[in-house]
């Protein structure tokens, strides 16, 4: 297929899952209410450990940018596919792709473009006034180059979690149930990625492992170019990490595919 | 006789690999350590052509290997061994432009997205095959015409009756004119009006496009009316290939002679004087059914009309699902059916299909 014959079945791919997305209202909202949530009551919960006076690497700006911008950036960059190619690869409606002239990996692609793109929208209005509520802590970098940078490092999270996410799913190929894995893999995000608490927050002899450990690029890097104040190295660094790993998880994406499905075809479709 | 084959397929097998776990919790626990794995030979060695054009139905028990065998030819599974070729291409590798020539439609598994009308689905399939807008457009309102469902396309599925639903997946699969079309049981679930529809719809395409169709079905009334040719499959092995005329003469040399007296007594001594041929239970006094060789059709017709007091004779074909399941059952090992055929009647012996024996009789050329 052409590259542009490509765009056009993403273009009428996405408009689908966009109708599909609005199909689901409740799920779509509680999702919602847990993207606002979790991000504020771990802000009003460490607000008021420093409040008691406790000495923390955060002040109380940075908190309160760090976990509002939280919610835009874990928005932007989850995905939830793994459960659905666990599924689609037990029930046999991998077939349904599998039968098309197109590479299967654009449904769950555009299946979360598709959700992000109306989710984002969604999300904007009570993020923006949970910014006026904490509107004389929110410090936001003004300078155009530090946004162009972390649009750059949301894309790349974004992908690093897609192929992640849909590697593990892909285990289907193997396992009965990959949802063990995936808690796993859960858990580990929400302690290592910085969603519960700013990796700042870790003994600094740990500093080493977080970096070298690929959480860190699916949510924490985007927060920290806007909220930390990165030096030139470590920002070189850290998009350098980003492109290993995504490399890194293309490749995986690739051989679990390759004989994942000479599984899926040997052993009965 | 085929010309150019569009499907090409020679000594194909597929062997597929599983557990076994013995029953209850212990069994559970024990295969949590160390399974046993097994083989089963899904399809055995099987070599068959299909020509351009050509529809042919595809029959056999569950199991016997046919939905396996599709799916080899569509590239969902990979042959254990054996070569396929389907318009000149591999299956297997699942090439884009063979997926863009053929088309899959299983009864008993969607290909749409039950939240949203099929319409959507369609619109997909338009940029995936790479359609122009005027062409899909034709094809769109040809195929919701032939199938009339020009009304639903806007619907969402899963509001859709189960015939509408089977309607729209035949709509999907061929928007984009694939030259081989297969078929997994189409019409399963579906009442007799959409049943009759579907193969209506089934023969015009073949007949105005040239579609190539495998089709396999439960229901005799679709093998009839729409396959000239059959294959027999069990066991993962082809049992017969040839026009369902010669099956029912290989597997049925008899036929049926049904005579219908004036009078109980007359029948009475009918069967007495014919007791050596098997006879037909039936629930009229009057009526006397017997299985008789093709060969002494004459004789016994004769003899039954110089007996006086009938009022009707007829001579019939073995209905086919009998003939099937007398192939089926032979090989299979058991004794042969066809001296004594059960009544057709008989609901746990008539097949899939729901239909009468005179419909099916009807049919037959």
């Amino acid at each position: 297929m052409s590259p542009l014959g490509t765009l056009r079945v993403v273009a009428r791919l996405v408009k689908m899952n966009v109708m599909l997305t609005l199909e689901y209202r409740v799920a779509f909202f509680i999702s919602m209410v847990n993207l606002v949530l979790t991000p504020t009551i771990a802000l009003l919960v460490w607000l008021t450990v420093s409040e008691a006076g406790v000495p923390l690497p955060y002040d109380r700006g940075q908190f309160v940018t760090y976990f509002i911008l939280m919610g835009l950036v874990s928005m932007a960059t989850q995905t939830w596919t793994a459960e659905y190619v666990q599924e689609d690869i037990r029930y046999g409606d991998l077939n349904k792709s599998l039968l098309r002239p197109a590479p299967n990996v654009l449904h769950y692609i555009t299946n979360n473009v598709g959700e992000k793109v109306i989710k984002l929208g969604l999300l904007l209005p009570p993020l923006i006034l949970l910014g006026l509520v904490f509107r004389d802590a929110l410090q936001l970098p003004t300078a155009p180059g530090r946004w162009l940078l972390f649009g750059l490092a949301v894309v790349l999270a974004a992908a690093l979690n897609f192929l992640l996410d849909y590697s593990i799913g892909s285990l289907a190929f193997w396992l009965q149930d990959v949802s063990g894995v995936r808690s796993l893999e859960r858990l580990l995000y929400g302690l290592l990625a910085g969603r519960f608490v700013p990796l700042a927050f870790f003994p600094p002899e740990l500093a080493g492992l977080l970096q070298a450990l690929p959480f860190r690029y699916l949510l924490s890097f985007p927060l920290e170019l806007l909220t930390a104040d990165l030096p030139p190295s470590a920002l070189a660094g850290g998009f350098a990490w980003q492109g290993v790993y995504l490399l890194g998880f293309l490749a995986a994406y690739r051989v679990v595919w390759r004989y994942g499905l000479r599984a899926y075809a040997a052993s009965g479709a | 006789m085929p010309v150019s084959p569009a499907i090409d397929v020679a000594d194909l097998h597929k062997a597929y690999t599983y557990h076994h776990k013995a029953p209850g919790l212990r069994g559970s626990l024990q295969s949590l350590f160390r399974r046993q794995t097994l083989q089963r030979q899904a399809v055995d060695g099987v070599t068959f052509a299909v020509g351009e054009g050509e529809i042919v139905g595809f029959l056999g028990p569950n199991g016997a290997g046919k939905t396996t065998t599709l799916k080899m030819l569509c590239g969902l599974l990979y042959p254990s061994a054996g070569r396929a070729t389907v318009l000149g291409f591999t299956p297997s590798r699942r090439e884009h432009p063979f997926l863009r020539r053929i088309a899959l439609v299983m009864g008993q598994k969607s290909l749409l997205w039950n939240d949203l009308p099929a319409m959507e689905m369609l619109l997909v399939h338009k940029e995936m095959y790479s359609l122009a807008d005027a062409p899909f457009r034709r094809n769109v309102a040809e195929l919701a015409a032939l199938l009339s469902v020009e009304h639903l396309l806007d619907v969402q599925v899963r509001k859709l009756s189960l015939g509408e639903r089977m309607k729209m997946e035949l709509m999907t699969a061929l928007v984009h004119k694939p030259e081989v079309l297969f078929l997994d049981e189409p019409t399963i679930g579906l009442d007799v009006v959409s049943q009759q529809r579907v193969r209506d719809f089934l023969r015009r395409l073949n007949r105005e496009l040239g579609t190539t169709i495998l089709l396999t079905s439960h229901y005799m009334d679709d093998i009839q009316e729409l396959c000239p040719r059959v294959l027999v499959i069990d066991g993962g092995r082809l049992r017969f290939d040839g026009p369902l005329g010669a099956l029912a003469e290989q597997a049925a040399p008899d036929k049926l002679v049904r005579a219908v007296f004036s009078e109980p007594r007359a029948a009475l001594a009918a069967v007495a004087a014919l007791g050596d041929l098997p006879l037909r239970r039936t629930d009229d006094p009057l009526e006397v059914r017997l299985t008789v060789p093709r060969g002494r059709v004459a004789e016994v017709a004769s003899r039954l009309l110089a007996m006086g007091h009938v009022a009707d004779l007829g001579v019939e074909d073995v209905p086919v699902e009998e003939i099937i399941r007398a192939v089926f059952t032979r090989s299979a090992g058991a004794p042969s059916a066809q001296n004594g055929p059960s009544d057709p009647s008989d609901p746990g012996a008539g097949g899939a299909s729901a239909h009468s024996e005179a419909t099916a009789l009807e049919a037959r050329p």
